[in-house]
């Protein structure tokens, strides 16, 4: 929780562990067809990077 | 005299000379060109079809072929190309005609008519410029999407600030979708005179998002975004029966004939609240989860949280091992099967907007050749993801999906 709560700014070269692929903050490009489904099938969306409503016949 | 203009000389020189290094050294957004071949298929069963009003068989399979293409135009701009084909065969899509098969219509049973299978092609182009210090983005996109009966056309355009040494990210974009559908009906309704058509074939979609992210420790990241949406227009979908209790009950063969289609509200308001947050564990495992928030004005509210635990077992294989969470309230408008009144003014009996909740568990792999050894044309391989995911809500329906994805960069 110490680290959470840190203001403590990450250096460009103190960031290796953050850079990595599996780090970033978001859907990877095959997750698109898992987000897309879900769209449909459930009245849920948006928030994670897919599709909000509109440009498909989903909910 | 003579040492001041000597001094500003040599400032002047140096100053030029500092912009030409930064221009000189200044990292590419994108290195080279990017080809993702992207597909999956889908196959989903279940027992409350919409198209035959909340009973028969959702049987559906789906194959999608996508080619995403990154390139770069200079240092700072990258041109995407995101292009594929949606191709699908529907069991309940069939039975918008159930009475065009060989056997007696069923709405368990798949027709063989011309709704049976459809292909949805779509096409994104997006273009985004980076700052010369990368601490500013802005994009633009432009998308288009037809199938049988339905067009869509959509544009949109984001802007990205990064400060604090790239350690904290605020973003904000806006996104309009104007779709068209052609207004097909359940095939008994088409001749019925006590039938309302809808008088609107248009939805227009506006789309609001604001995005943070920050940089908590060496090992921890997370992000907040909020998306705000309203949507007008037909809402409802066409062919999608609804059964009155009030009325007597109609049979042609085995099958319930509508006595009307649903009827929607023509306005909606979505807000999506969503966290992540990612910790590097260690060389091995990585914590990825997320969760989300939503809420409607039709009265729909829910939870979605998942767990993502990729697990390096070499320097080329990682393991993707996941759980998925979601459950939602009903919307104010839904009905289960012949239970909806004439007198109402909105019904549907489409189980998604049913309450319900959901598991899914996922498994993938990834292969990464950061050498690209394996050559096709100018590209090299770079990486193979291949993820399996099996759904399934507490009212039976149930999907698996299977994702393949392949990434080459031009070497």
């Amino acid at each position: 929780m110490g680290s959470l709560g840190s203001c403590t700014v990450v250096k460009e070269y103190e960031k290796v562990n953050l850079n990595d692929p599996d780090m970033v903050l978001g859907t990877k490009a095959i997750d698109r067809f898992e987000v897309n489904a879900q769209a449909y099938r459930e009245a849920a969306s948006g928030a994670n990077g897919g599709k909000t409503g509109g440009g498909c016949g989903c909910n | 005299m003579k040492y001041s203009i000597s001094l500003f000389i040599i400032l002047f020189s140096a100053a030029v000379f500092a912009q030409d290094s930064t221009s000189i050294y200044k990292k590419r957004v994108l290195e080279a060109a990017e080809v993702d071949f992207l597909t999956s298929y889908y196959s989903q069963d279940g027992d409350n079809a919409a198209v035959s009003g909340g009973i028969g068989t959702e049987k559906l399979t789906n194959f999608t072929p996508t080619i995403v293409v990154a390139i770069p135009l200079n240092d700072d701009d990258v041109l995407t190309i995101d292009a594929g084909v949606s191709a699908y065969t529907s069991a309940s899509s069939s039975n918008i005609d159930p009475f065009d098969g060989d056997g007696p219509a069923d709405p368990y049973v798949a027709s063989s008519g011309a709704s049976a299978s459809d292909l949805l092609a779509s096409a994104n182009f997006s273009y985004s410029h980076s700052s010369d210090d990368r601490n500013n983005i802005v994009s633009a996109k432009v998308s288009v999407s037809s199938e049988y009966d339905y067009f869509s056309l959509g544009f949109g355009g984001s802007y990205t600030k990064l400060f604090n040494e790239k350690n904290t990210e605020i973003s904000v974009q806006a996104n309009v979708y104007l779709d068209t559908w052609q207004l097909l009906y359940p095939i008994e309704l088409r001749e019925s005179p006590t039938f309302n058509e809808l008088d609107k074939k248009n939805r227009n979609s506006y789309s609001l998002g604001f995005g943070f992210s920050q940089i908590l420790s060496k090992n921890i990241q997370g992000s907040l975004s909020l998306d705000l949406v309203q949507q007008q227009g037909l809402l409802s979908t066409p062919f999608q029966r609804v059964y009155f209790s009030d009325l007597p009950d109609r049979f042609r063969e085995n099958f319930h004939l509508a006595d009307d289609i649903e009827r929607l509200p023509e306005t909606r308001f979505k807000t999506a609240i969503g966290g992540r947050l990612n910790f590097f564990i260690n060389e091995t495992f990585v914590l990825r989860t997320f969760y989300r928030y939503y809420f409607d004005d039709w009265g729909i509210n829910s939870h979605t949280a998942s767990v993502e635990i990729p697990i390096k077992i070499s320097d080329r294989f990682t393991l993707y091992p996941s759980y998925r969470f979601y459950n939602q309230t009903a919307a104010d408008y839904f009905q289960p099967y012949n239970t909806a009144l004439s007198t109402d003014e909105f019904y549907t009996s489409d189980y998604d907007l049913s309450e319900f909740s959901a598991n899914q568990y996922g498994f993938g792999v990834s292969y990464t050749d950061i050498f690209t050894k394996f050559k096709l044309w100018h590209f090299g391989l770079k990486s193979i993801d291949v993820k399996y995911n099996y759904y399934k809500r507490d009212s039976g329906l149930n999907y698996n999906l299977i994702s393949a994805g392949f990434k080459f960069v031009r070497n």
